[in-house]
């Protein structure tokens, strides 16, 4: 009684609002407010919808390193939880949620709280920049590319302060350890994307994508593929992946700056590893792989005439009738060919298999009338085999030593990355003086 | 092709994707059982048979094939004569007791189980001085052995083990190989009979029945008092139209079926001193 005399209250004050016309004013100004500061809105948006893609990212990439490792080592893998084990990275989650948070005696606390924290802000602020479709990025800056590794070196700030503030001589190794790899790498991994930026004409992630539309001989790897090596390998050692990853080396030594970590404070440095190998990959993908492109553009252009709005009121009639006949045209068959089955047995059937392909002829349309939609499925493909290489690596090739790791970066890699950028430096006067 | 630098990244990485296709070698354990060969024994236990007796043979593959000799084993051998014994008993007496066994979990030993009587070992002692206690050695040790002792007592194999540093089992088995060396004591008296063609048409046969018959032993066996061996010989075509049966070496002419029953009646009961 109470539940209904609530509601018949809220429709009374409802009618009201909207007789006298306060609520629609309301919602006006609000609108009004909103596109103002459209800007303001959109930032927070895409900032809310990036933390919240970061959750699954680092569920789907963690699932498939379990996977994908054991399957190489002849393994099955999780297969326990949910089907086929997917949902076994989710039960880390809630297993690292579940532990104790510890804070070792003498730590600096403020510093060893944030940390985490700001290793992995960086990851998700880098995201920002990330065009994963037509249209679809938080922000298009033009100096995007380098908002890009200025935000993504607070990763290494935040390995500092986890080893600092620990007060632990081991974490503090850790962490200069840490620091001393990922500064490293870091210049061969900015100069190598500098032939990329020459030959784009902007740092915006958006536009050097739209600098590589066309087809597949556009992107950028095939003017530039030693950049792309060098690019590559400093990411990996970047993202602290095997065979540089040196800065935690699970089997190996004590887990550099995470050595006195516990709880969902470690889960977080893992949760910003997992989302770098992410963002490095989506990285790769709009530097070298023509972003969300298509690697072969449809070849002929595709104009279904059919526009929803213009239907009116058909348009409802179509909603109504077509689910019925539908299933009626999949049933009917179904119920004669299997005359011992229940007529509603046949009905459920014809209207799963109508379900199917309506929803499949609705992704078509959708994928076809949409460029936003076609880009992200393009990108998350391209990303998704840089993210299996990476996992791939890491099930084969052995961890480096210390001094070959930085021997590589400072013999080979950076005088590559510099050779590359006079190279194309060169070839830009040769062609377009 | 080794030259190319990189080769071996590409190779490794290769291996590992032909890996990510092939079938995994995992199996699910609870849901599916793996087919386990029959001869698998995972875990080292003594077993007995339905009817209660040790399914042990005595072989001691499994005590000579322990790299750190900790199998201590003992049981009867094959023929159910003879307790044998590997391993020290003081240092693993503990793990023999049979509250030890039972906690663990395994079978409790042969309730059958006696201690073999000890013997004295001065001569022996003595003789093994005499070949300075070398394995190479062994026969003559045993035959000189089975002089002193008239057999080769289960306690003069152990100290000749103990003494030599040859395993218990090599001693066991070069005694038990050579058809001179005895591992008991002889029987009073030894019936021979012979079962050559000659011999069984002119009813050796019915001579050796009577003599199973009456003696309560098979051919090859020894009454249990151990006054009568039934062994076979051979009369080297030297039978006289009956069967040849020999007493101690000696040929008993005109062997009959009923002289058969009167010669064990008169040799059972007179067991030799020394035989329990």
């Amino acid at each position: 009684m109470p539940l209904l005399g609530t509601l018949v209250l809220l429709f009374l004050v409802l009618m009201l609002g909207v007789g006298t016309g306060v609520i629609p004013g309301i919602v006006i100004w609000i609108g009004g407010v909103l596109l103002a500061n459209i800007a303001i809105v959109r930032f927070v948006v895409a900032a809310t919808a990036v933390l919240l893609f970061t959750i699954p990212t680092a569920f789907v990439i963690i699932f498939l390193e379990l996977k994908v490792i054991a399957f190489m080592n002849l393994r099955i893998g999780p297969n326990r939880v949910g089907p086929w084990g997917t949902l076994a990275s989710v039960v880390h989650g809630l297993k690292v949620l579940s532990k104790e948070d510890f804070t070792p005696t003498g730590a600096d606390v403020t510093v060893f709280t944030l940390a985490p924290v700001v290793t992995f802000v960086g990851s998700v602020m880098a995201f920002m920049v990330l065009p994963f479709g037509p249209g679809l990025f938080g922000v298009d800056f033009n100096v995007g590319l380098l908002y890009f590794f200025g935000v993504g070196g607070l990763g290494v700030v935040g390995l500092l302060m986890a080893g600092w503030s620990s007060f632990n001589k081991y974490s503090l190794l850790g962490g200069l350890r840490s620091a001393a790899q990922m500064v490293s790498y870091e210049i061969p991994l900015t100069l190598s994307v500098v032939g990329v930026i020459m030959l784009a004409g902007t740092m915006s992630l958006n536009g050097i994508v739209q600098a590589q539309s066309g087809s597949f001989l556009d992107w950028f790897v095939v003017r530039q593929p030693l950049a792309f090596l060098v690019f590559f390998i400093a990411a990996t050692a970047e993202a602290n992946r095997t065979p540089f990853d040196l800065t935690e080396a699970d089997s190996e030594i004590v887990a550099g700056f995470a050595t006195e970590y516990s709880g969902m404070r470690f889960g977080f440095f893992f949760f910003a590893e997992y989302v770098n190998v992410f963002l490095l990959s989506g990285l790769a993908v709009v530097l070298f792989f023509g972003g969300w492109t298509a690697p072969v553009p449809w070849p002929w252009p595709v104009h279904v005439l059919l526009a929803p709005g213009e239907l009116g009121l058909a348009l409802l009639a179509l909603v109504i009738v077509v689910p019925v006949v539908g299933s009626a045209l999949f049933a009917l068959p179904l119920w004669m060919l299997r005359s011992e089955w229940p007529f509603w047995r046949a009905w459920i059937l014809g209207l799963g298999l109508f379900s199917a392909l309506a929803v499949g002829a609705l992704g078509i349309y959708l994928l076809i009338n949409l460029d936003a939609l076609l880009g992200i499925v393009w990108f998350f493909a391209k990303a998704y085999v840089f993210v299996f290489t990476f996992v791939w690596m890491r099930a084969t090739l052995p961890r480096v030593r210390i001094d070959q790791l930085m021997g590589l970066a400072w013999k080979w890699l950076l005088p590559a990355a510099l050779v590359n950028l006079f190279l194309t430096a060169l070839a830009i006067l040769v062609v377009h003086p | 092709m080794s030259f190319v630098p990189g080769i071996g990244i590409v190779k490794g990485m290769a291996l590992t994707l032909r890996r990510f296709f092939e079938p995994k070698v995992t199996v699910q354990y609870p849901e599916q059982v793996p087919e386990i060969p029959p001869r698998h024994r995972g875990r080292l236990q003594l077993l007995y048979d339905e009817y209660g007796a040790l399914k042990c043979e005595t072989c001691f593959q499994c005590a000579m094939a322990c790299p750190i000799e900790c199998i201590d084993m003992g049981g009867t051998d094959t023929k159910d004569r003879f307790h044998v014994h590997w391993g020290a008993a003081e240092q693993y007496a503990e793990r023999r007791e049979e509250q030890a066994l039972r906690r663990s979990g395994r079978p409790v030993p042969d309730p059958n189980f006696a201690a073999f009587d000890r013997a004295d070992t001065t001569r022996l002692d003595a003789l093994l001085e005499q070949e300075e206690h070398d394995p190479r050695r062994l026969l003559p040790i045993l035959e000189g052995t089975q002089e002193i002792y008239g057999y080769i007592p289960v306690a003069a194999v152990k100290h000749i083990s103990t003494a030599t540093g040859i395993w218990y089992a090599e001693v066991y088995g070069t005694a038990s190989f050579y058809g001179q060396l005895r591992l008991e004591l002889p029987a009073a008296h030894r019936l021979g009979i012979c079962r050559c063609p000659s011999c069984s048409l002119f009813g050796g046969g019915a001579v050796r029945a009577a003599f199973e018959d009456e003696l309560g032993v098979p051919l090859g066996g020894t009454t249990p008092d151990g006054s009568v061996a039934l062994a076979t010989d051979d009369c080297h075509g030297e039978n006289a139209g009956t069967p040849w049966v020999t007493l101690d070496g000696r040929p008993q002419r005109d062997m009959t079926a009923a002289g058969a029953v009167r010669l064990a009646q008169s040799l059972a009961g007179h067991a030799p001193a020394g035989r329990a």
